[in-house]
Parts: C-alpha cells; sequence; structure tokens
C-alpha cells in the first residue's frame, strides 16, 4: 500500500515537472533570435558599473555590447583593415611632441535613452574618473592627463603631463579600453564608485533586457535606435542577432555538452580533448577557427617559459640558452595541446599582423642565426618544425592535414629550436656548471635543480607544456619539479616568487605591429626589488640598456610609423640572442561555434573580427551573423 | 530547575567560546592567504588593456584605500568583531563595493533549498534502510541496495556527478546540466518556476543524496544490530510482541537519537554550500560563491561565509543540547 502511495507521488511530481523539458530553453525568447555565448559567473549580478572597480571587465556583455569608445583594433586582423573609428570620426591628431592629442567625434550617436552622445561626455568621462581614485581608468588619467575640454560639441583636446605618443591606446579597444561615460546619468550620482549603475544606458546596438539575480545570465536586446550607434552607423541593414544571451555554462565538460544540445553557440574555452568530441560528434553543426585540424584561435599571447632574471643562476644567458636547447618542442605540442599548438621562436605571439610584419620577414635571419656554445656556433633555428608535427598528427587526422607547407606554418607556427643536448652541454660548461654522472652541478658545486610554476587545472594546456618540460629537464640532469600555484599565480608571478614558470609575459595588439601594448613596461625604470610587485608584464625582470634603448626610440615615433615595426624587429632580435624567457606557442583557445541558428562565424581564412566571448571586439562579430536557413 | 539553569549557562559558555574560537580562527587563516584582492582587482582591470607601469603603481594605492585594507590585522580585527555584531561584513573586495552580506544572501536560498531538501531525503531514506537492514538481516533486498549504497558511499561527489552530468544531459538528456532555473522565467510563486527549480536541481540534489545516503546508512545499520540483541529486544520477542512494533517502537526508535544530533549538525553545515557539487552543476549556491571568493582573494567574503557557517553548526548544536534533556530522560537524569 506504501508502495503505491509512493509511486503515486513520485508519478504526479514528475507529470508535474516533466512539461518543463518541452518549453523554450530561454522563456519567452525564440531560440533562433538569440545568440548564445559563454559567460561568467557574476557574483554581484545587480551591479553595471563598468567604471568602478568591481565592473571594470563586465564579461557579461556589458562591455561586449553596450560599451564604446574611440577607437578598435582588430586583435586577428591586418593592416589598416585591422583599425576602426567607433565613436571618433578619424584617427588620433597628435601634436608635434606628442602633449596634446585632438579627437573628432562622430554626430548622430546617441545613448538607448535618446540622449545625445557629445564630447561633454568625455570631459565628464575623464574628469570624474580623475577626481574619484579607484575608479576604473582613474590612474591612468591621472598619469597622463593634464587638462581635457571640448572645444566644440564633436571635439576632444586632451593636454597631457608629458609626451606620449602612444595615449591614444587608453582608448583604443583590444579587448577593453576606457569606456565612455554617461554624463546625464552619473552627474545624478552622488558617489560614482557605489552606484550600481542598473539599468545601464547603453552607448552600443544592444541594450540590457534581462538578467538573472542569481548571476547565471543576463540577455541583451537590439536596441530599437541601432542605427544611432558607432555601429550601427557602419550596417546597411539590422543586424539579425535579436538578443544575445551570456550565460554561465559551467564547467569546460558542461560547455562541451551544452553545445552538442544545442544550447550554447559561443564558446571561450574548452581542453583539447572537449574540441575533439565537438569535431568528432557535432557533425556539421560546427565551425572552429581553422576549418579543421588544428581547430584553434590563437590569441596574441605567448605562453613562455619565463625565468626569473633576479634569482641565479637564470641571469645568465647561457643557462636560459642551454635550457631552451634541452627542450623537444614536438613533445610539448603534442602533450599539452596534442599537436594542435602554434609554435613560436620570436618573443611576438604567431597571430594577426605579426606573421606578415614579423614571423616572415625574419625567418632568414632566424636561419642564419648563429649561437655561441663555447664549443663554437651552431644554428639552432629549425624551420621544418611544422612539418613534423604535421606528420606526427597526420595518424588520427588524416588528409584534414595540408601538405603545402606555408599553410602548415601557419597552422602549426614557423619555427623553433632543435633539440641539442650537446649543444646545452657546452653552454652550461661555459657558464661554469659541471656534471656529476648525470645531475648537472652548478658552479658553487651544488645540484642544479629547478622548480618549475605552473597555475594548474585553470589552464591544463599550460600545466601540460610544464610538465613534459620538467620532464625533459630532468632526463637530461636537472631535477625539476612541478610547482602548482593555483590562484596564488597571478601574485606569485608578479611579486617574483619563482624560478621559472610557464606563463606568459607578451601580449600585442594582434592587430598592429607597435609592441608597446607590453614592450613599455619592460624598461629598466619599472623593474622592482626581489620582493616588491612587478608592474603586469616583464614578469621576467629582464634589465638590457639596448631594450631600454628600443623602447625610447618607440616612444618617440607615431604609431603608424614604418619605423614601428623595424624597432618591433629589433626588440625580436635582442630577444632571440639574449632569450629571455623562451617563447613556446600562441595561446590556442579551442573555441568551436554551434551553426545550428547562426552562421557567418570570423574563421583564419576570414579573421573580421575576434571571436572570444570577452573581446569587445566581439561586437563585430555579433552584428555580422546571419541567421542559419 | 537549578540544575538546568547550571546546564545552560554551562552550554550558553560553551557557545559562545565556540563561536569566538572559530570566528577569531577563520579570521587569521583567510587574512594570512597569499592572494591579495588588490593585486586581484589590478590583475584584473590591467590584464587585457594597455596600462603603463605608473598608472599601475597608482591604482594600487587607490585601491589599497579603497579596500580599507590598511592598518595592522589587530585594527582589522577588531574592526571586523565591531561589524559582525551589527550583522555586517563589510564590502566585498571582489565584487566592490556591493556588501558581503547581500552576496551571501542572494546564494543563500539556493543552497538552503537544494541542502535542506536532498539532506531530509537522504537522512530519512539511509536511516530507514539502514534500520532495515540491521533488522532484517537475511533479506535478499536490503542486502542488495545496501551493497549498492556501500559501493557509492566512497565515489567522491565530482565522480557521481560527473557521471548524472554526462547520463542525464548528454547520452539521455532530460534535464538540464546548469543553473538554478530556466533562463528568463520570473522568479515567483508560478507553477513555472517551482517546476523549473526542480528540473534545474534534480541533478545536484541526486548527486547529494548518491553521495549522502552511506553514511546515515551504515551508521543506522549498526546502531540496529546492536539494539537488536540488547536485553529489552530480547525480551520483547519473548513476550510476543510482533516484530513491526519492536522494529519501530523498540529498535528504530532507540537508534535514532544520534542520528537526529548528526542531522542537526548537517542542517547546520547547510549553511556553508556544497562546493563541489554546486561548482559542478554551476548552482548558484554559497558553495560556489565561497570558490569565487577563494579564488579572487576575498577575504571578506571567504570570511562571511565561514562566520555564518560557524555560527549556525554552534546554534544547531546549542538546540539539540538543550532539546536532549526532553528527548531522552537518560540525559535528564544525569
Amino acid at each position: 500500500m506504501l508502495l503505491k502511495k509512493l509511486a503515486a507521488a513520485a508519478f504526479a511530481i514528475a507529470a508535474t515537472v516533466m512539461p518543463v523539458a518541452a518549453q523554450d530553453f530561454i522563456a519567452g525568447i525564440p531560440r533562433e533570435e538569440a545568440l548564445i555565448i559563454q559567460g561568467p559567473a557574476a557574483q554581484n549580478a545587480e551591479w553595471f558599473n563598468l567604471w568602478a572597480p568591481g565592473g571594470g571587465a563586465s564579461n557579461n556583455g556589458l562591455q561586449q555590447l553596450t560599451a564604446d569608445t574611440f577607437w578598435f583594433i582588430n586583435p586577428d586582423g591586418t593592416g589598416d583593415a585591422a583599425w576602426t573609428n567607433a565613436l571618433a570620426s578619424d584617427k588620433p591628431i597628435y601634436n608635434e611632441d606628442f602633449t596634446e592629442m585632438t579627437v573628432k567625434l562622430k554626430e548622430g550617436i546617441y545613448w538607448s535613452d535618446g540622449v545625445e552622445f557629445t564630447a561633454d561626455d568625455v570631459v565628464y568621462t575623464v574628469q570624474t574618473q580623475m577626481a574619484n581614485p579607484g575608479m576604473g581608468w582613474s590612474a591612468p588619467f591621472t598619469v597622463n592627463v593634464e587638462s581635457v575640454e571640448a572645444t566644440d560639441r564633436n571635439t576632444v583636446v586632451f593636454t597631457l603631463n608629458a609626451p606620449n605618443s602612444r595615449f591614444h591606446t587608453l582608448f583604443t579597444v583590444r579587448w577593453n579600453a576606457a569606456w565612455i561615460m554617461p554624463k546625464h546619468v552619473f552627474e545624478q550620482v552622488e558617489d560614482p564608485l557605489t552606484y550600481n549603475n542598473n539599468p545601464p544606458v547603453s552607448l552600443s546596438a544592444y541594450q540590457l533586457h534581462s538578467y538573472d539575480s542569481a548571476g547565471n545570465w543576463v540577455i541583451w536586446k537590439l536596441r530599437d535606435d541601432w542605427e544611432r550607434t558607432s555601429i550601427g552607423m557602419t550596417l546597411s541593414e539590422a543586424p539579425e542577432v535579436k538578443y544575445v544571451v551570456y550565460r554561465n555554462a559551467g564547467n569546460p565538460d558542461a560547455r562541451v555538452i551544452e553545445q552538442m544540445n544545442h544550447n550554447l553557440d559561443v564558446i571561450n574555452d574548452i581542453a583539447p580533448e572537449g574540441m575533439f568530441t565537438i569535431a568528432r560528434d557535432a557533425g556539421e553543426n560546427t565551425k572552429y577557427w581553422f576549418p579543421g585540424f588544428p581547430f584553434a584561435h590563437p590569441d596574441p599571447t605567448l605562453p613562455s617559459v619565463l625565468f626569473n632574471h633576479q634569482r641565479e643562476p637564470f641571469a645568465d644567458k647561457d643557462v636560459r640558452w642551454a635550457l631552451a636547447l634541452l627542450i623537444d618542442i614536438r613533445s610539448v605540442s603534442m602533450g599539452s595541446y596534442r599537436g594542435a599548438a602554434n609554435l613560436a621562436a620570436l618573443s611576438t605571439p604567431p597571430t594577426g599582423t605579426a606573421i606578415t610584419d614579423y614571423y616572415v620577414p625574419m625567418q632568414d635571419w632566424l636561419a642564419n642565426f648563429e649561437l655561441d656554445t663555447g664549443d663554437g656556433a651552431i644554428k639552432p633555428y629549425d624551420p621544418t618544425i611544422s612539418e613534423q608535427i604535421a606528420a606526427l598528427v597526420k595518424p588520427q587526422w588524416g588528409d584534414s592535414i595540408p601538405s603545402d607547407t606555408e599553410e602548415l606554418k601557419r597552422m602549426f607556427g614557423f619555427g623553433w629550436w632543435k633539440q641539442d643536448p650537446a649543444a646545452a652541454t657546452a653552454l652550461l660548461q661555459k657558464a661554469g656548471f659541471s656534471k656529476n654522472g648525470n645531475q648537472w652541478l652548478k658552479p658553487d658545486g651544488t645540484p642544479f635543480t629547478i622548480k618549475l610554476m605552473v597555475e594548474g587545472d585553470n589552464i591544463p594546456t599550460l600545466a601540460r607544456a610544464g610538465t613534459i618540460i620538467a620532464q625533459q629537464w630532468s632526463m637530461e640532469g636537472i631535477q625539476t619539479t612541478v610547482d602548482v600555484a593555483g590562484p596564488t599565480n597571478g601574485q606569485r608571478l608578479g611579486g617574483g616568487d619563482f624560478d621559472v614558470a610557464i606563463y606568459w609575459t607578451v601580449e600585442t595588439w594582434g592587430g598592429h605591429p607597435d609592441l608597446s601594448f607590453f614592450l613599455e613596461s619592460y624598461h629598466s625604470d619599472f623593474i622592482k626589488q626581489p620582493g616588491e610587485t612587478q608592474p603586469p608584464r616583464n614578469l621576467t625582470r629582464w634589465e638590457d640598456e639596448r631594450l631600454d634603448a628600443i623602447i625610447e626610440a618607440n616612444r618617440t615615433v607615431n604609431f603608424d610609423s614604418p619605423e614601428v615595426a623595424q624597432l618591433g624587429m629589433d626588440y625580436l632580435k635582442l630577444a632571440v640572442e639574449e632569450m629571455p624567457f623562451i617563447p613556446l606557442m600562441a595561446y590556442n583557445k579551442f573555441a568551436p561555434f554551434d551553426t545550428t541558428y547562426w552562421t557567418g562565424y570570423p574563421s583564419a581564412a576570414d579573421p573580421y573580427s575576434a571571436s572570444g566571448p570577452f573581446w569587445s571586439n566581439l561586437r563585430y562579430m555579433i552584428v555580422a551573423l546571419k541567421a542559419a536557413q | 530547575m537549578d540544575g538546568f539553569a547550571k546546564y545552560l549557562g554551562r552550554r550558553l559558555f560553551q557557545f559562545f567560546l565556540v563561536i569566538f574560537l572559530g570566528v577569531s580562527l577563520a579570521f587569521l587563516i583567510t587574512n594570512l592567504s597569499p592572494v591579495d584582492p588588490v593585486e586581484q582587482s589590478v590583475a584584473l582591470m590591467t590584464n587585457f588593456g594597455a596600462t603603463d607601469p605608473r598608472s599601475v603603481e597608482l591604482m594600487r594605492q587607490a585601491l589599497q584605500e579603497l579596500y580599507g585594507l590598511q592598518g595592522s590585522m589587530l585594527d582589522q580585527y577588531l574592526a571586523f568583531w565591531g561589524r559582525v555584531i551589527r550583522g555586517d561584513f563589510g564590502p566585498s573586495l571582489s565584487a566592490f563595493p556591493t556588501p558581503v552580506m547581500s552576496l551571501i544572501m542572494s546564494a543563500l536560498p539556493w543552497t538552503i533549498g537544494l541542502l535542506t531538501l536532498s539532506l531530509v531525503i537522504t537522512w530519512t531514506l539511509g536511516n530507514l534502510l539502514g534500520a532495515l537492514a540491521g533488522y532484517y538481516r537475511s533479506n535478499l533486498l536490503l542486502k542488495l541496495s545496501g551493497a549498492a549504497v556501500m559501493a557509492l558511499h566512497p565515489v567522491p561527489a565530482y565522480i557521481i556527478g560527473l557521471c548524472l552530468l554526462l547520463a542525464f544531459g548528454f547520452i539521455w538528456p532530460i534535464l538540464p546540466i546548469s543553473g538554478g532555473a530556466q533562463m528568463n522565467l520570473q522568479p515567483g510563486l508560478t507553477l513555472d518556476y517551482l517546476r523549473s527549480l526542480i528540473v534545474h536541481g534534480t541533478l545536484p540534489a541526486l548527486t547529494l543524496v548518491l553521495v549522502g545516503l552511506g553514511s546515515w546508512f551504515i551508521s543506522m545499520r549498526s546502531l540496529v544490530s546492536n539494539i537488536v540483541t540488547d536485553d529489552h529486544v530480547v525480551y520483547a520477542e519473548l513476550g510476543g510482541v510482533s516484530s513491526n512494533k519492536i522494529f519501530s517502537q523498540y529498535v528504530a526508535r532507540n537508534a535514532l537519537l544520534p542520528q537526529l544530533t548528526g542531522l542537526a549538525l548537517s542542517l547546520g553545515n547547510v549553511f556553508g554550500g556544497a562546493v563541489i557539487t554546486e561548482f559542478l552543476f554551476n548552482y548558484p549556491g554559497v558553495g560556489r560563491l565561497m570558490i569565487q571568493g577563494i579564488y579572487r582573494g576575498d577575504y571578506a567574503l571567504v570570511l562571511g561565509v565561514t562566520t555564518i557557517s560557524i555560527i549556525a553548526v554552534a546554534v544547531a548544536v546549542f538546540i539539540i543540547d538543550l532539546i536532549y534533556p526532553l528527548i531522552d530522560p537518560r540525559v535528564r537524569l544525569s
């Protein structure tokens, strides 16, 4: 009797609940009108103030879909096509000594509440943040800006505290930038740091529709007046994506499942195995950056083996070079990315414009580069590495691996250093090291051991790369243990609390040859003492007068000057000679797209926009997508 | 009455001592965390943009001041207790300036709903099966269910959760694998919303039930196995009392007392969240909030969650201590 009652109750609950399975995936919104993008879990879901510290990097669509600023650089683009004037009608105009920058603004742009955007908004943005330390761009404005004024409704003039030929980059989006504040909203607010800006007015083509107070999703809706925005006025017809849903789709396994179930159109990143599952099982309903293997999108960041130059023996370039020559990069590629890595011998990511500006023109120099091992000179560069990787992955991926060597270079990298234990031995001996059995001893006679720091599960590909390199060094007589830093990784890198680490210390515009994006912070003026926190970038604390000279020269030339690429090459050559860190590869992201509802995603063949969900350039992809028929 | 007053006084002293020591220890541990919230915020704002080193230095100083992280640890400890007494844990450092309390309060209903329901199911089912298995030791069905529960018991929650996620999200995709409710559904006391809550909570709840069943089952079965050999049970059997009555009145009731204590303690623990399960199913509860706080060095948030959890467990123990004499005459007499 009891059992019967229990069964009846279970059936009643099931009958009540099961209809949910048949409901729309998003209540009240047709799936074919919505693009679903992987987003983060928001802690403070009610918070939409992009300019306060808690909202500085709102990856839930706020900065990607509602914010706007003067200029955008497509990180995957090349040449002039990579540059977009957004709120500005033209490129920045500097005076001769770079102490003044004038910006001409477009007309006819409106906030989503109908108020017109003008130069007053820009002036308000700068002055308000300067007056409120702690706001997102308060510090760079305070450091750089002496005064800002609107000379007319569409013109803003910045007077700078000191010459700065790169001041405009504060307002130039690669991933984000200084977004313009709505003056008419914030001037009513007592404290802009504690104002939640909910609901936000939008300056771009989408506006807030609804959000989950538990922080799992935010839905953005195409503005009725989308054409009165900087992105909208470039379009000939209305974007077909009516709603953009940023949803936290959970852990990487869950993301794969959600995309296979067509509940997640755009993924930010998953493990290689997840990518291969989608490629194998998703059939025709999927697209990737490359049409097949290696699938992944190379970000303009450069995972490398970082040496702490303030710790012995890593200040010695012979030691650094020896460690580089003990690496078999093919194993690292196979072990970390299962072959789907885009290898880099130069100290800039092999993406976007770097291919044509640096990698292609420098091949001859690399091939002829000679390294003095103390036992003679060697030419360590191996330009055939992409063919070797292709041979390794061909048994698994068959005909999808092309035979054209130029194509292979763009997929797997232009080249890397040959593994050469004999040359490494010579270099270590040159540096005063000796060998006892299979154990290398430092010049003071103590064993040469290394702790190799990796972040851990958060970036599994780099953790795997670190493990493989540790094994290779250990096998060659340098006992290397992997040190998993977890959430303390960033701080330990910044504080110099590591011997050797796997992380990136170089990020670039991607779509522009100027390397000041990271190189400016490499100047020796900014190197901290051991124990003190180093500013972002230059985590190795590499110090070199020749490097300072390159940085200082770069400051004096215009952003778009041809000299920029020449100075970039000077830096790259110096980095090869000194090997301050060992560049490994671009940070390849496995970010497949589901094409069940939307088509026209960017790809290696048509890199018209960034494709990562958190990159603000993503907006250019969203408005270009077409509904699947 | 004097005896009860003394008993109450002792328990009250213990109650406040546990809270004081527990919260102080939590303060010490979280403040010694190597993850610095200012550096996390700086990294968040500068990681992907073009920011020169001079600005970063200035930004760091401004955030130190804004977050109120200046002053000695003793100053911060005293200020912290002042806030705790007012029921305020200050602003979250990773979601500045949102108060920690408001973050916790928005996550707490999800956790309480999920964990209380799954705990009650687990406790009831585990004890019922355990008691039956301990009493009817030769029953094949109970032996099999016991073996199944015991087999699941040592399996970590994330393995069980992952299996459920694959089974019902991928192989036979009939249940949502992420979130607390359907997207864009207006929260409220509507049938649609309640359905959605149940459907989204099914897999996380099932994970918790499958993981938790074993401990209740094992402890109840061993308790019952001991009680069935007690004199009063043997006499009852010899006296011809029906086996149903012996099971319910003589055995299960006696065995239930320690299990009730366990239930109260577990209910207290509800406030700490189910970290792995919430994380796995992307459930918006306190456990997930805690993980976010740890990763971003937000010790105000971690401390807030921990303090509430400590107080909840202490309150649960205190209540149990108070009602124990009422339930068990042996405690009252001693």
